[in-house]
């Protein structure tokens, strides 16, 4: 499952001060079970063929490694399906009729070889992949930086979403629902979007770039593009990279694409900074083990990253790189 | 609002020549809404006040509010036509370059009135609509005394066609008038000359005793950090900073929209509302009273010390507000040329700063600053904001993110606005 918190739900919608309607699961009960338990067989598929494996198991067993596959190439839609290959091919993820929610980094307001956001062709990619499988829906809710509509439009990620049915679209109030987190240490409810709390299946798909404050901004960090702002800014006053970590034991994509195809070495988030280009993408199923082996692109060793390495101490994943198998892919 | 009829109705202002033509003519600069002017200039002369009768939504309104009140429409009579008087007054001090009494053109007292329709609705944006609920009032008292006696529009058409009426006798005048023509052209130009004579008086006294604004504090006392070149003293609190500061974290000049003129930008605002209902983010609100006596009701910025739910800022590819403004008080700005003007700087108070106080991860500011002008000092370990202020152009990115309790970053005005050398690393070429 992608989220390990227990979730309640409550039916009526009652509304809590912030003017959000709570959405919770109520424990033990499943909101879409005939899709959860098409989401098991998935999991069980991808288990017996040995190429998935849950991180919890990993961080348990401690002695199996974390799978990262890394992509080289030029054509990004061709390296997305070379390296989803690997992992077992799309059916893995996605079938039939499941909810798709990929967020990408879409934040700033900078155009795609600035590197400051997810590369469009990565999204797009993504997106089309998903439609081909059979998604219900895809959405990709983004709370940007930037206003929206020039965020979207300079990002190329609108347009690359022209003529598919993926939705992007920045989350307004009432899109929100307040989710528990019984495994933060600080963070112990946050308002996530909707559409995340009741996907079937939710990819993680950030652009590996420097950030100010964390250091570097990878898969976990990407999640502080999700939740509202009231919850952004109290991370940043309550210590960022525990709550990084802490939002990271609740929303856990099935799947972690990792766009360093370009990369911004200073001056990120935001940029335009310094780049450089691995023309490499990096996927997994455990986004510590994918953002430990994004750190080393940068020259740094995992654990110069804090919520790498505090993700790794909690059990989320693999950061130990000793223990990570990387399994390189030329297209 | 729609947006179609947001930008709209921002067109509707500059039809009045007081606005259009007067802002123009004080601001010594025409732009393309200056041309809005010229229909109301030419029409008056051959139609009379068609415009006034017909077509103005000020006075449409006034108009049904009279009908309410039937007893006191003879009031009417004993009352001179302000108006008249009131439209020379404009025109003849718009040309000493300070106009005066701009603000009582109906146009932009209407669209202050919509101005305030914006979300969300509060005593502050309501304050712009001041202006038409006492037009109203005083239609309600005095049946149609705004637009027969003291609409200064309605008192340039009037001139206008009389001057129409008086070139039409001219050319074929009939026998038998009762007074002369010549007679009563001499009267009337003496009037007209008087009239901008006193108009170019008061513009010129406007400018000269013009009242100069209330500035609380600008550099906090000198103690206080200011760009990061000086630390706090030892042991200040925050009951100290408090008093330093003024008003809390408002305190500072008063923040222009972009592209304001550097004179005489409370002589020339019309407070007619356009900026705020063009600005997309909400961001420009009616002043009261930090800019001055005369500056009640201008336009100034506020990202987060009056509305702390803001969390936008004056974007960088935004030229909305500078495109809207019908007299020149904002003069049109190109979108390379809006990201090298510096509307104000920020400020970051190191006893409130959680990089500075705590020591925790967080430089939010230079995270969001699109012009690179926050830079990162190194201090045990954790990234601390300092501003350059060659580069902080203060579009308010870092108030308007700042996660500190209470906020560590403000942004003071600069008066005046001033064009950085800096090239903007936020432009799209």
């Amino acid at each position: 499952m992608w989220y390990l918190g227990s979730i309640q739900t409550n039916a009526g919608g009652a509304r809590n001060p912030k003017g959000c309607k709570a959405v919770r699961l109520q424990e033990g009960t499943h909101m879409k079970p005939v899709k959860r338990r098409s989401f098991l067989k998935t999991g069980v598929t991808a288990a017996g063929t040995a190429l998935v494996q849950t991180p919890l198991a990993a961080a348990d067993a401690a002695s199996p490694a974390a799978t990262v596959i890394v992509v080289h190439g030029t054509d990004i839609p061709k390296m997305l399906e070379a390296g989803i290959a690997k992992l077992g091919g799309w059916q893995a993820f996605i079938r039939t009729g499941m909810d798709v929610v990929i967020k990408p980094n879409v934040a700033w307001n900078s155009k795609p070889e600035q590197g400051g956001n997810t590369h469009p062709d990565l999204v797009r990619a993504c997106v089309l992949a998903a439609e081909k499988q059979g998604a219900a829906t895809v959405s990709l809710p983004e709370n940007t930086c930037h206003p929206e509509k020039a965020t979207f439009q300079a990002s190329g990620i609108a347009a690359a979403l022209e003529g598919t049915r993926g939705r992007l679209y920045r989350p307004a109030k009432q899109d929100y629902g307040e989710a528990e987190i019984p495994k933060g240490k600080i963070v112990k409810r946050a308002f996530v979007p909707k559409d995340i709390l009741n996907c079937d299946c939710l990819i993680n798909m950030p652009v590996a770039k420097h950030h100010s404050g964390a250091t570097l901004t990878l898969s976990m960090k990407n999640w502080m593009g999700s939740v509202s702002n009231e919850d952004r800014r109290a991370w940043h006053r309550d210590g960022l990279h525990q709550c990084i970590a802490d939002i990271n034991t609740f929303l856990r994509a099935k799947l972690v694409v990792i766009d360093a195809t370009r990369i911004m070495l200073t001056k990120g988030p935001q940029g335009p900074g310094e780049l450089a280009h691995p023309y490499e993408i990096i996927l997994s199923t455990d986004p510590v083990a994918a953002d430990a082996y994004a750190v080393t692109l940068f020259k740094k060793t995992p654990f110069d990253v804090p919520h790498v390495r505090i993700a790794h101490e909690m059990g989320i994943g693999c950061g130990d790189l000793a223990k990570i198998r990387v399994e390189r892919v030329e297209a | 609002m729609p947006e179609a009829w947001r930008r709209g109705s921002v067109l509707l202002p500059g039809l009045s020549p007081l606005l259009s033509l007067g802002g123009a003519l004080a601001a010594r600069a025409a732009g393309v809404l200056t041309l809005l002017g010229l229909p109301l200039l030419i029409l008056p002369l051959f139609a009379g006040r068609f415009f006034c009768w017909r077509l103005c939504p000020m006075g449409f309104a006034a108009e049904t509010v009279s009908r309410i009140n039937r007893r006191n429409t003879g009031w009417i009579r004993k009352i001179p036509f302000v108006g008249k008087g009131l439209a020379l007054l404009i025109l003849g001090s718009a040309a000493a370059g300070w106009p005066v009494l701009i603000w009582t053109d109906p146009l932009s007292v209407f669209n202050g009135f919509f101005a305030a329709a914006r979300q969300p609705l509060t005593w502050l944006s309501a304050a712009t609509a001041s202006g038409f609920i006492l037009i109203l009032l005083a239609s309600l008292i005095v049946p149609n005394l705004w637009c027969h006696r003291l609409c200064p529009l309605g008192g340039l058409q009037e001139w206008l066609s009389q001057l129409g009426k008086s070139l039409r006798s001219a050319r074929c005048a009939k026998e038998g008038d009762e007074i002369p023509p010549l007679l009563t052209h001499a009267r009337t130009g003496r009037r007209v000359f008087l009239g901008f004579a006193l108009g170019g008086v008061s513009g010129s006294l406007y400018r000269a005793y013009a009242p100069r604004r209330v500035t609380t504090d600008t550099d906090c006392g000198g103690t206080h950090s200011c760009g990061g070149r000086h630390g706090h003293g030892p042991g200040e609190g925050e009951a100290g900073q408090r008093r330093r500061m003024g008003r809390g974290s408002g305190a500072g000049l008063p923040i222009r929209p972009p592209g304001a003129v550097q004179q005489a930008f409370n002589a020339l605002c019309a407070r007619c509302g356009n900026c705020m209902t063009a600005c997309p983010y909400g961001l420009i609100l009616p002043d009261l009273g930090t800019t001055g006596p005369d500056g009640l009701f201008t336009p100034v910025l506020a990202f987060r010390n009056l509305n702390p739910q803001q969390e936008q800022f004056c974007f960088q590819e935004c030229t909305a507000c500078t495109q809207a403004c019908p007299t020149g008080a904002l003069r049109p700005l190109t979108v390379a040329r809006k990201q090298q003007t510096a509307i104000g700087l920020a400020h970051i108070c190191r006893n409130k700063c959680i990089a500075w106080k705590k020591g925790e991860y967080c430089v939010v500011c230079q995270e969001f600053c699109p012009y690179q002008a926050i830079r990162e000092v190194e201090r045990n370990g954790v990234m601390c904001p300092i501003v350059d202020a060659d580069k902080c152009r203060g579009c308010g990115a870092c108030e308007s993110q700042c996660p500190a309790l209470p906020i560590a970053v403000t942004i003071r005005g600069r008066d005046p606005q001033t064009v950085l050398a800096h090239p903007s690393p936020a432009l799209h070429t």
